[in-house]
């Protein structure tokens, strides 16, 4: 496989993975106006779940890493529990917003949640080994007989099947009734609660869905790059899902798949080449810092969440409003 | 015995530090109603900005100083630019928290392109320890209690004994009728955000002053510990944040002794989400509903 090949696989595992955490997201932030800044928490709980469901017991590995459970399970359980883990996490950080909690409030509230799982997770040695992380997992080798070059794109296959089943799920809330239901929710909570609406219930369903997206997201995105840690979850992660939803359109399902493929793609991966502009490797060995253009990559998504907000709120795909007997509601 | 003694002392210490943050942060959410999170990224700027000005031979109070005035400039102009008009415009609470994070992270960035990801310091504390009724403190830690209760203090008899700080009581608990009584509410809005944002640059520079060393990260943090203990006294309530940053210190300290020192943030997390959850308007909320200063 040529290394072009190999960074098309690398980049379209990327792309399925970060547009169900997106679609996860805009179904709690976009559609049903929770500002969920733990999001990331939801993606870990899946990745985490995936890691332990997968690696054997930690003697039977060496002992060189910590970790609890260690059960040596097959892929499909695995991902199963991934996403069930995803789905409980996601309703543990949405009983923050149980209590009618301003917005902001209720963003602060997820925002230290997610600090508090990164705090914990990375002092806490004997839960998932820490800082360090946890490394080394079984390879899946869906079609183990084959070359290697076949089973990447196998994976990518997988990879599109969860999309495709997570689409139909996710369209399932933000359509029809139901997603009639978030929107009126989202719009004005007192007049939903006002026609009988059970606010509370409806918000922890959406926490549920838009978490096991998340963990759906985590489990497969880590069986592809076979290790995870504190690192790969730090807050700001979320706001580079946020940026994806607000920028592509906050509350529409095409706009924000648009928007993770401008923000995920594009510009996180974009800026892994301006390494290679002459210029800028001049800077940066000039400066000793070889890290330059990540930093830039996080001044350049927090400016265009800014900007967006600032100049164009509904995105760059607005939120199609249904219109009832021809007036726009 | 000792252990807990001494752990009350740094708890004090860093209390003072939490105090000066949180009372900041207190008096510009009193006068906006904005949850504003850059205001970590505000306090990272205030310590690079003392780091820069020691590295010249300036001395640390005085950096200190210095810091304080031009954080305080950075956050009027952040109102002015970013907030305010956003404000005007109608665009929801949860939309305006986005921006204040969005903005703290391309600050803490802009910081790291210009100094460096890797830890910085101050440079070596002078050598002198007080003994005071079993606490160890170093001479900094010392002049940084005595500092934050002198700013409080000052805070205090603005806020109650002069006209501006009449006026600033006025506009924040009902700025379209202190606009109609004759104040200039935008003047006396840019005054409370110069001030915050000078508690902020101070208290970052403090915070430098009292760590080994630190970080771009250090603002966000800290940030949390700061909302904590401003929540605690009730947010929008300077005096609550006062009480607030000690609790939280001692509280924060007292577990880093007695448990795992790496749960010294989780015990500020802990108290935010159940004060959220339990008592969003703070522990003395009705006992200071009648009196409020800025709510």
């Amino acid at each position: 496989m040529g290394a072009w090949e190999y960074y098309l696989v690398v980049l379209l595992v990327y792309l399925g993975t970060d547009l169900l955490a997106a679609w996860g997201l805009n179904l709690e932030f976009g559609v049903t106006g929770v500002a969920n800044l733990g999001y990331i928490v939801t993606i870990a709980a899946g990745a985490y779940a995936y890691v332990i469901c997968t690696l054997g017991s930690p003697a039977s590995a060496g002992g060189f890493q910590e970790y609890v459970g260690g059960f040596g399970l097959p892929f499909p359980v695995a991902l199963a529990a991934g996403i069930v883990a995803g789905s409980v996490v996601g309703v543990l950080i949405g009983v923050t917003g149980l209590k009618r909690l301003r917005q902001d409030y209720q963003a602060i509230a997820m925002l230290v949640v997610s600090l508090m799982a990164a705090t914990v997770v990375t002092a806490d040695t004997p839960f998932l080994n820490g800082n360090a992380g946890l490394v080394i997992l079984p390879q899946f080798a869906p079609l183990s007989d084959q070359d290697p070059e076949v089973q990447r794109w196998v994976y990518v296959g997988i990879v599109a099947a969860v999309c495709v089943l997570g689409y139909l799920v996710l369209r399932r809330f933000t359509t029809g009734p139901i997603g009639r239901t978030l929107r009126a929710v989202r719009d004005d909570e007192y007049a939903a609660a006002a026609i009988g609406k059970d606010i509370v219930v409806l918000r922890l369903v959406v926490q549920a869905a838009g978490g096991a997206l998340g963990g759906a997201s985590g489990a497969l995105l880590v069986a592809f790059i076979g290790g995870w840690s504190p690192g790969a979850w730090a807050y700001v992660e979320t706001l580079a899902l946020l940026t994806a939803v607000i920028v592509g359109g906050m509350g529409n399902d095409r706009g924000v798949s648009v928007g993770t493929f401008l923000i995920a793609i594009l510009i996180l991966q974009g800026v892994q080449f301006l390494n290679d502009v002459p210029a800028l490797k001049a800077i940066e060995g000039l400066l000793n810092r070889p890290a330059l253009t990540q930093d830039l990559g996080w001044i350049v998504l927090g400016t265009l969440t800014i900007l967006f907000i600032w100049f164009r709120p509904q995105g760059i795909l607005p939120e199609r409003r249904p219109k009832y007997g021809g007036i726009r509601g | 015995m000792q252990l807990l003694i001494e752990a009350i002392g740094f708890g004090i210490a860093s209390g003072a530090v939490i105090a000066l943050g949180a009372v900041g942060f207190s008096v510009q959410f009193g006068m906006s109603n904005v949850l504003n999170i850059t205001y970590g990224a505000l306090m990272t700027l205030g310590a690079y900005i003392g780091l820069f000005l020691i590295d010249r031979g300036i001395s640390p109070w005085a950096a200190l100083a210095i810091a304080g005035v031009v954080v305080g400039a950075a956050s009027v102009a952040f109102n002015r630019g970013l907030l305010a008009p956003l404000v005007r415009r109608g665009t929801r609470a949860f939309a305006i928290v986005i921006v204040t994070v969005s903005a703290g992270v391309v600050l803490q960035y802009v910081i790291v392109v210009f100094a460096g990801p890797d830890a910085k310091s101050y440079g070596e504390q002078s050598g002198q320890t007080f003994h005071l009724l079993g606490m160890v403190l170093t001479a900094s830690e010392v002049t940084i209690v005595v500092l934050a209760a002198a700013l409080m203090l000052g805070l205090h008899l603005l806020l109650t004994r002069t006209t501006l700080g009449r006026a600033m009581r006025a506009t924040a608990s009902n700025r379209i009728l202190a606009q109609s009584c004759g104040i200039a509410t935008d003047r006396i809005s840019d005054i409370a955000w110069m001030l915050s944002g000078m508690l902020c640059g101070a208290a970052g520079v403090a915070l430098a002053i009292t760590t080994v060393s630190f970080d771009f990260s250090l603002g966000a943090v800290f940030l949390i510990p700061m909302i904590a203990a401003a929540v605690l006294g009730g947010i929008g309530q300077p005096y609550g944040a006062m009480v607030g940053g000690l609790v939280v210190g001692v509280a924060s300290e007292l577990a880093a002794a007695f448990t795992n020192p790496a749960y010294r943030e989780v015990v500020a997390f802990g108290i935010l989400i159940v004060m959220l959850l339990v008592r969003p308007h703070g522990l003395f909320g009705a006992a200071w509903a009648t009196r409020r200063l800025m709510a």
